[in-house]
Parts: C-alpha cells; sequence; structure tokens
C-alpha cells in the first residue's frame, strides 16, 4: 500500500535539496559581492534560507517513515512542513532582494517537486486511511 | 509661502530621471545642440546631417538586469542628408546569474543624498564630518580617539623635538631667520643639539636698553620641568668668561654676579657675545638642571651690529655622553674615533681582554690632521688642528722656512709635531659604536718611515726631516647588502722624510710641509649567502637487522 512514486519523489527530493541549498548559499554570497547588499536586507534572506534547510530534515524524515509505515499521522505532518516550505520557497521566488534567473529556476523546480509531492501525500494518506 | 514654497524646493534632490528615452549623458549645453550628442534634444534634423559619429551610441540601465529597455542612437550615413535614428529596444542579459527582479529599488540606482536642514545638520555632521572624508591629506587620522592620549601624554613628559617651555612662552635660542639677523623666536627643541649664529644690531648709546645684550634676558624665566606644569626649574649661571676688545677671554672665578650692560665711556660692557646653554634631563623626559655659559665682551663706539652665538646641548643625568660616529657603521661625515692604550698595560695582542682604551672624548686625542691657516706658517700655527672626518679625504699644509741658523734635529722634532699632533693616537675604532672595553673593534695604527734619498748624498750623513704627513684609511662595507656598515679595517701613517741640505749662512728656504688623509674603499663585492640545505639524517634502528645481528 505504500505509494512508490511518493518514495522515489521524496529521495530525490532530498538529493536536489542540497543542491538547492548549497547553490543558493553560493549565490546569495555572490550577491552579497557584486551588488550592494546592506546587512539589514541581507540578514532575513540568509535567515529564510536556513530555516528551510532546518524544517526540510523532519519534513523528508516523516515523509520516509509514514510512507513505509503507512501511518497517517507523519504524513499529515509532512504536508503540514511542506506547506511551510512552499512559504518559504516563494518568498526566495518573489521577495528575495536580488532574485537573479538562476534563483527563478531552482525555485520554481522545487515548488513543482513539492506540489507534486504534496498530491502524492494526499493520495496515500487516503489510501492508508481507507 | 512663497518662500517656504521655495525651501521646500531646495530641501529635496531634483528627482533622478530613469527612463532611457529621455536620458541623455552627452546633453552639456542647455539650449544649445552638443556636437555628435545623437540623444540631445536641442538639436535638430540639420544638425544631425552634420555630425560624424554618434558620441553616447546607447542608453540603457544596469546591465545586469535579465531585459530592459535600451536607447539606441546611430546616424544613418547612406542617406542624403545623413539622418539619426532612434530605436528602443528590449536588451536580453542571456547570463544565467541576471537580476531578475530587486525587491531592493536603491540596489540599482545612485541614492540620493541628504540634504541638510537644520533639523538633520547635526546628525549629518557627525557621521560625514570626520576626517575619513575630509579632502584634506593632513587631516586623514584613522584613530580619532589617538588625538586624545598624545594631549595626555604631553603633561608627563618631554618628547623629541618638543619646544622647551618656560613660565612665560618657550626657551628662546636666537637664530638667523631668511637673513643673518637675530630671531628672537626660535624655541629651542627638546634633545635638539643645537648651534647658531647670528647678528644683531646694537648702538653703544642705547647699551643698556638692548634686552638681548643682558644676562637677565636669557635666564630669568624658568623652565618647566614637563610641560604644563607648574614645576620650575631656574637657570643657573654656570660660569662667565670676559672677551676683551682685541679677543682675549678671561673665564671669571666667580660668577654669581650677574653682570648687566653699560655704557663706560665709548664701551658698552658685559654686553652679551655668546651663551651656552647646558640641560640635564631625566630618561623619562624631565628636565631636573639647567645652566647657562656666557661670553660677555665688551661693544666699541663704531659697531652698528654684532655677532652673537648660541648654543644649547641636552645631557641626560648620571651620564658622560660619548658622541658615536655612527651605530654601527661609520657615518660619512663624523669624526673618526681613536684612542690609547693606557700604560701599563701589555702590548696587543697578547692577552688582555680587559684593558681598556682610553676613549676620545676629550678633543686632544683625536685623530687629527694640520689645519692650514692663513698665514701658512708651520711654526707659528702649531696647533691648530681638525679632526679627520670619516670618508671626507682631506689635504692640508703650510710652509716652513728653514734658515742655516736652524739645527736639524729639533726642526725635526718640530716638525713631526706640527704634522702629528700633541697626541697622535694608537687606536682607532673600527665601528662608529665601538665599546673601550672591546680591544677587537679597535685597529691600530700602523706607522711607516719613508725616506727620500737623493743619490748624490746617500753616503753623507744627512739631516732627516720629515715632510709630508699621509694617513690612509682602508675601509670596508659590512653587513647585509641593503645596508651595509662602514668599518675601517686599517689605518697606515706614512711620514716621508726629506734630506735637508746645509744651507749657506744668510740664505733661507721655504719648504712645502704637507698632511692629508685619504679613505680607499676595499669593500669585496657581495656574496650571496643562502640557507644550509637541510640535511636528511637517517639512521637505521638498531634492531633493523634483528635476527642475524
Amino acid at each position: 500500500l505504500s505509494s512508490l512514486p511518493l518514495q522515489i519523489l521524496l529521495y530525490v527530493n532530498g538529493i536536489y535539496y542540497i543542491f538547492y541549498f548549497l547553490a543558493t548559499l553560493a549565490m546569495i554570497i555572490y550577491k552579497s559581492q557584486v551588488f550592494s547588499y546592506p546587512d539589514d536586507l541581507l540578514a532575513p534572506d540568509l535567515a529564510v534560507l536556513f530555516l528551510m534547510a532546518v524544517l526540510e530534515v523532519p519534513r523528508l524524515y516523516l515523509g520516509f517513515k509514514g510512507n513505509l509505515t503507512e501511518a497517517e499521522a507523519p504524513l499529515g505532518l509532512s504536508l503540514g512542513l511542506t506547506v511551510a516550505s512552499v512559504v518559504l520557497s516563494v518568498y526566495l521566488l518573489l521577495w528575495q532582494t536580488y532574485v537573479l534567473w538562476a534563483d527563478v529556476l531552482l525555485n520554481a523546480l522545487l515548488l513543482a517537486a513539492y506540489g507534486l509531492e504534496s498530491g502524492l501525500k494526499v493520495t496515500a494518506i487516503a489510501a492508508f486511511v481507507s | 509661502d512663497t518662500r517656504d514654497a521655495a525651501q521646500a524646493r531646495v530641501r529635496s534632490a531634483p528627482a533622478p530621471v530613469t527612463d532611457v528615452a529621455t536620458l541623455c549623458v552627452c546633453d552639456l549645453l542647455v539650449a544649445q545642440c552638443d556636437v555628435n550628442c545623437c540623444c540631445d534634444p536641442d538639436c535638430t534634423a540639420e544638425d544631425f546631417s552634420l555630425f560624424t559619429s554618434c558620441s553616447v551610441p546607447v542608453v540603457m540601465g544596469d546591465s545586469q538586469l535579465c531585459s530592459q529597455k535600451a536607447a539606441v542612437y546611430s546616424l544613418d550615413v547612406d542617406a542624403n542628408p545623413p539622418e539619426r535614428i532612434f530605436k528602443l529596444i528590449d536588451q536580453v542579459n542571456p547570463s544565467i546569474f541576471c537580476i531578475h527582479a530587486t525587491n531592493y529599488k536603491q540596489a540599482l540606482y545612485l541614492k540620493s543624498p541628504e540634504i541638510p536642514t537644520p533639523e538633520n545638520f547635526d546628525q549629518l555632521l557627525d557621521k560625514f564630518g570626520g576626517p575619513t572624508f575630509s579632502t584634506e591629506p593632513d587631516s586623514w587620522d584613522l584613530d580619532t580617539d589617538a588625538q586624545n592620549p598624545p594631549d595626555a601624554n604631553e603633561t608627563s613628559r618631554y618628547e623629541y623635538g618638543a619646544p622647551v617651555q618656560t613660565e612665560d612662552a618657550f626657551l628662546r635660542l636666537p637664530s638667523p631667520v631668511v637673513s643673518s639677523w637675530c630671531s628672537d623666536a626660535n624655541p629651542a627643541g627638546f634633545l635638539v643639539n643645537q648651534a647658531t649664529k647670528c647678528i644683531r644690531s646694537v648702538s653703544v648709546e642705547k647699551c643698556d636698553s638692548i634686552q638681548a645684550l643682558s644676562m637677565l634676558f636669557y635666564i630669568n624665566s624658568s623652565i618647566l620641568a614637563v610641560p604644563k606644569s607648574s614645576q620650575m626649574v631656574n637657570i643657573t649661571v654656570q660660569s662667565i668668561t670676559v672677551q676683551s676688545v682685541n679677543g682675549m677671554r678671561t673665564l671669571l672665578s666667580s660668577s654669581d654676579v650677574l653682570r648687566l650692560p653699560m655704557a663706560v665711556g665709548d664701551l658698552c660692557i658685559n654686553a652679551v657675545l655668546g651663551v651656552n646653554y647646558h640641560i640635564t634631563h631625566t630618561d623619562t623626559g624631565e628636565i631636573i638642571e639647567a645652566a647657562a655659559a656666557f661670553v660677555l665682551g665688551a661693544i666699541s663706539k663704531e659697531a652698528l651690529s654684532i655677532e652673537q652665538s648660541f648654543e644649547i646641548s641636552f645631557t641626560q643625568e648620571n651620564t658622560e655622553p660619548v658622541p658615536l660616529s655612527g651605530n654601527p657603521g661609520y657615518v660619512v661625515g663624523l669624526p673618526v674615533r681613536a684612542g690609547f692604550q693606557p700604560q701599563g698595560y701589555p702590548s696587543f695582542p697578547s692577552a688582555f681582554l680587559f684593558a681598556a682604551l682610553a676613549l676620545s672624548s676629550n678633543k686632544h686625542s683625536q685623530l687629527t690632521i694640520l689645519h692650514s691657516t692663513s698665514t701658512q706658517d708651520c711654526l707659528a700655527a702649531q696647533g691648530a688642528r681638525a679632526p679627520v672626518l670619516f670618508g671626507y679625504n682631506m689635504i692640508s699644509g703650510c710652509k716652513l722656512r728653514i734658515t742655516a741658523a736652524m739645527k736639524c734635529q729639533p726642526l725635526a722634532q718640530t716638525l713631526l709635531d706640527v704634522l702629528k699632533g700633541q697626541s697622535f693616537p694608537e687606536y682607532v675604532a673600527s665601528f662608529g659604536n665601538s665599546q673601550a672595553q672591546d680591544v677587537l673593534d679597535w685597529v691600530p695604527i700602523t706607522q711607516l718611515h719613508i725616506s727620500e734619498q737623493m743619490i748624490s748624498h746617500t753616503l753623507q750623513s744627512s739631516c732627516q726631516i720629515p715632510v709630508s704627513l699621509g694617513i690612509e684609511v682602508k675601509w670596508t662595507k659590512y653587513g647585509s647588502l641593503v645596508n651595509p656598515q662602514a668599518r675601517i679595517v686599517n689605518v697606515t701613517a706614512t711620514i716621508t722624510s726629506t734630506t735637508l741640505k746645509q744651507l749657506p749662512s744668510g740664505r733661507e728656504r721655504i719648504i712645502p710641509i704637507t698632511s692629508s688623509v685619504v679613505f680607499t674603499d676595499i669593500s669585496l663585492p657581495a656574496e650571496p649567502s643562502y640557507k644550509a640545505w637541510p640535511t636528511i639524517d637517517i639512521k637505521l634502528p638498531f634492531d633493523f637487522f634483528y635476527p642475524f645481528v
């Protein structure tokens, strides 16, 4: 009954997120050197990125656990955390101080993955409940 | 209201123009057409037809943006007449790191500066009034706090070059400024030994009213022991020397009586001709003693001006300073230090590491050379000697008049005294700062005698008189290539004697006597020196061949 596509997606998401985090951090550093990036605007952007990293770990863990043990509660919690991650990703896509074209691509890809994951989690929860 | 409106207009700077179609960088002349400026709105089509090229081909915002509007100006030279083409295009930056959007409005434009108003003036002055924003390089003091501690330290000690303060102003050392006339506004600097000479205009009638001729002028204000303090040091009179009209100086035995100038007949006596200040200080920059030695003289009625000489020297308490000629290598222009080996010690180089050499702190044992005088008479000018300065080749001489009555032996001895001086030293310091205890730092003077003998007189017992002394100092560059130090390696004093023929009575002869000092550089070319190659120290462990040994 566990959803195999969800499992694959969660796994790929984990790997992609590591790449996403390092790339975004590197680009923020690049932006702070090349452009004028005052400290009071740099701090929120970095805080959002690190907060997203902190949320990602339990989100993926709960997703794996819920899917493999066929339990709805961890999967539900993971869905909640996904919503928070989506909000943060939208912030980095739209309301960052400088949004580079590479930022747009990375965040769009991440949002697509989150959207697909959310859909699969909902179907998995429905399958487990019934 | 109009004034308020005007003030309101002044308060805000004009809004920045960001529309590329209306922005023109080369439009400098107002209401006139700028040459070759294709974006100038003041130019008509006829003006464009006269242009050769467009100085500003494209006006664009920040090129880092992913897509932006750009105004492109070009001249179509094929058309007749040439016309300007204006195009508004979308410029695309293909890089993946182009700025897609920015939420920070000031990122791409220069910030409008704040206009100072009475309300924000103080805050702006705090922010931008510091030395880093100043345009004068002299006021760039990166550490603004450092301006205060030196003031705090100034109260506790004098520093090198700081003016010596007295209770009313500064300790004055009159010196010539621009011309040779004395200026009383020259302060004496702490630890700066100075000697100045200047001319002062005098008149015998106003003898007692000219302040600068009276001793009181130089000793009445007491010196502050430390700057800005209330501790005073009185200037005592160390000695008074009276110079008579014909130049003879007499040291007075009692120096407590203050002698003030007064007019006596045609002369003005007790006028100050020279002051020599001696200041004693501690090693923490505090002055503890001050003494002045005066030379008083008489001014005659015809004299309109006199020359006064002033000197100041600083000595640290409980020390007897020996002037060094370099540290460690000799400095060109400073005297070559020389000394003697005290009597009773075994001669160099046998075993005497503890013998001290008498240092040349007094002028009589310096390495000196005969000083030519205006009379050029060897016998009359005995005693005039000049110190040998390192690096300066010198030659001097005098003329000796020989009469028939002169005896050979005393004449030879006198000439030897004239050439070598009263006390010719035996050792010369190898370095400018050689100490008396370090015997190996002193170079013995090699003395050679050369006699020029005329061949026809070899058989006669002849009279040899020294006619020239040549001192050759060989020195080398010692130490590193970038900072070589001069070191004296060898000193040779060569006395050349010649035969004195017996003169028929009544005749006299004039012989020139010369003495010279030559400095020769015998330094070897520099050798590169490298660090030792690292050695590989491999040793087998002692039980390497265990089963077999």
